[in-house]
């Protein structure tokens, strides 16, 4: 198992850590659980990792709370981002399809409020949990199983 | 239903005559949510509009269905595409196209869609046109205020579409009879209505909460938080020349402040009591709502639409001066905002810009819009062939 510790005191910071977390998120297939309360910086961390494995401009990858799903094609990687904020059930996680997506070889599935849903907490290969703390730094733990 | 099986894509351009035709089009949206269905005559007198929800497929299926998985789609498509045609009061044959969604949006959701339009047009032998979402609610706008707003020629429009999805500002142009449009700019992180429903959810009133934040804005003093918004640092390309960006959105940091100023000012029990009263609630929260928030919590929210609002019309407006638009359209969900509304119309008003809203049927997703977008295609011959596929990430622009 893999555990690692960070710590970011900007968005810079944050997305500048793509590269590092994206190399121990290697190597595909992987499902990985992105916990955090709202504002937490998920989506900012996504950011940096989808330009590290992807080359795509990190103002282009958005929340994908409405959409559920974002994808990102790379030349080694397939990068979905998803969040189930919105999903209810388990019929409606088995039509998003995310099996499909996590047994791609080339995929990384990185799920933010996956830990709504067992089969997803099950499936998961390790989870990145990030917070705010009170001087408004960004603490981030990775752990992969 | 006729059935002409052996006509292909290309003669279907070959049969179709202007003068017989009924301007007909059957719409069909289903990129997220929403199953809907409707027929609208030459791109504006709207027949039918009807959306899954507002029928009653929950007593025939049993239960509230969110039509989030395209399963929920399937059992929707086909009550919904019949009571669209039965209350337009015509029967499929007298069809001229079928229009279909074919993103942004689900995959699974699209292919719903897109799958059934096909069908439907081939075993109807009309053509088949394919529509993007955006430049649907665009249309929603154009289709009811074309009488209003003078378009003239070489003076673009400037649509802000603003929904739990998109914030995005588009320059559309009609040219030789089809709309062009360039995308100006976009959120980069949360869409404004995202950032409305996220902040409901902290507050305790539910999820999507943004309707309820508006109403209770109302109620509270828009001055006693302040919310600062933008602040995106223009960027440059590889190659040194700007990239623009100016006219972009940023909504995650006043989701944050608002996450702030709760633990800060202790809200976050209150808010969890406030979330299991209204939880009880049947039917209308409004005022129920109303009466569980205290002043703190009616100030916050009516700072954060003042900040949100203002946000909106300032890069709006900036956007507008910059590419010389003549009017403005504001589309999508947060489209029906109040303030957005207001200072939306009161800002226009003193730059002498025209200005036009959706009504409230036309805000939300619905496939009026799209059999509206679907008809300067139509009458261009721009009809999508056999393979049309769904495109999860479609851009326009």
């Amino acid at each position: 198992m893999l555990v690692k510790r960070f710590k970011t005191r900007s968005v810079e910071g944050t997305l500048a850590l793509g590269p590092n977390m994206a190399e121990k998120l290697m190597p595909t297939p992987k499902l990985i659980l992105l916990r955090g309360e709202l504002g937490a910086g998920k989506t900012t961390l996504v950011k940096g990792i989808a330009q590290a494995l992807t080359g795509v401009d990190p103002e282009e990858v958005t929340s994908p709370t409405f959409t559920l799903v974002h994808e990102y094609a790379g030349p080694k990687v397939h990068l979905y981002h998803l969040d189930l904020y919105r999903l209810e059930k388990e019929e409606e996680l088995a039509a998003l399809g995310i099996d499909e997506m996590a047994s791609q070889p080339d995929a990384l599935v990185l799920v933010e409020w996956g830990d709504k849903f067992q089969s997803v907490i099950q499936r998961a290969d390790g989870q990145i949990m990030m917070r705010a703390n009170d001087l408004d730094e960004r603490e981030i733990f990775l752990e992969i199983l | 239903m006729p059935l002409s099986r052996t006509r292909t894509a290309l003669n279907r351009q070959a049969i179709y005559n202007k003068e017989m035709a009924s301007g007909l089009i059957l719409g069909i949206e289903s990129s997220c949510d929403e199953t809907a269905a409707a027929v609208v005559r030459s791109g504006s007198e709207v027949l039918s509009n009807v959306v899954a929800s507002q029928i009653a497929t929950h007593a025939l299926y049993g239960g509230v269905v969110p039509e989030l998985a395209s399963r929920e789609h399937l059992t929707n498509i086909v009550p919904v595409v019949r009571t669209a045609v039965a209350e337009a009061g015509i029967t499929l044959a007298d069809l001229d196209a079928v229009a279909v969604t074919e993103g942004p949006g689900l995959a699974g959701a699209l292919l719903v869609g897109i799958t059934y339009a096909k069908a439907l047009a081939y075993g109807l032998g009309t053509p088949l046109i394919a529509v993007n979402h955006l430049e649907g609610h665009i249309h929603a706008v154009l289709m009811e205020a074309k009488e209003t707003l003078s378009l003239a020629s070489g003076v673009p429009v400037l649509a802000l579409v603003v929904s739990g999805g998109h914030t995005h500002l588009y320059l559309a142009e009609e040219r030789d009879g089809l709309w062009n449009y360039r995308n100006v700019g976009r959120t980069i992180d949360d869409a404004a209505g995202e950032a409305y429903d996220k902040s409901a959810k902290l507050l305790g009133l539910g999820y999507p909460g943004g309707p309820l934040m508006d109403f209770l804005a109302s109620h509270g003093d828009p001055n006693a938080v302040e919310f600062k918004l933008g602040g995106i640092k223009p960027k440059l390309h590889r190659d040194g020349a700007s990239r623009g960006g100016e006219f972009d959105f940023s909504f995650s940091g006043i989701k944050t402040a608002v996450l702030r100023y709760t633990e800060l000012h202790s809200m976050r029990e209150r808010a969890a009591a406030r979330h299991n009263a209204l939880m009880q609630v049947e039917g209308n929260r409004r005022e129920v709502a109303l009466a569980l928030c205290d002043r703190e919590t009616l100030d916050l929210i009516a700072s954060f639409q003042k900040a949100v609002a203002g946000y909106l019309v300032k890069q709006t407006m900036r956007a507008a001066e910059e590419f010389g638009a003549g009017s403005i359209i504001v589309s999508g969900g947060v489209a029906a905002n109040r303030a957005l509304r207001e200072r939306m119309s009161a800002e226009a008003a003193t730059r002498h810009l025209q200005i036009a809203f959706p009504s409230l049927a036309l805000a939300t997703d619905n496939a009026a819009m799209i059999a509206a977008a679907a008809w300067p295609k139509f009458a261009a011959g721009l009809f999508a062939s056999d393979d049309l596929n769904a495109v999860p990430q479609l851009r326009l622009g």
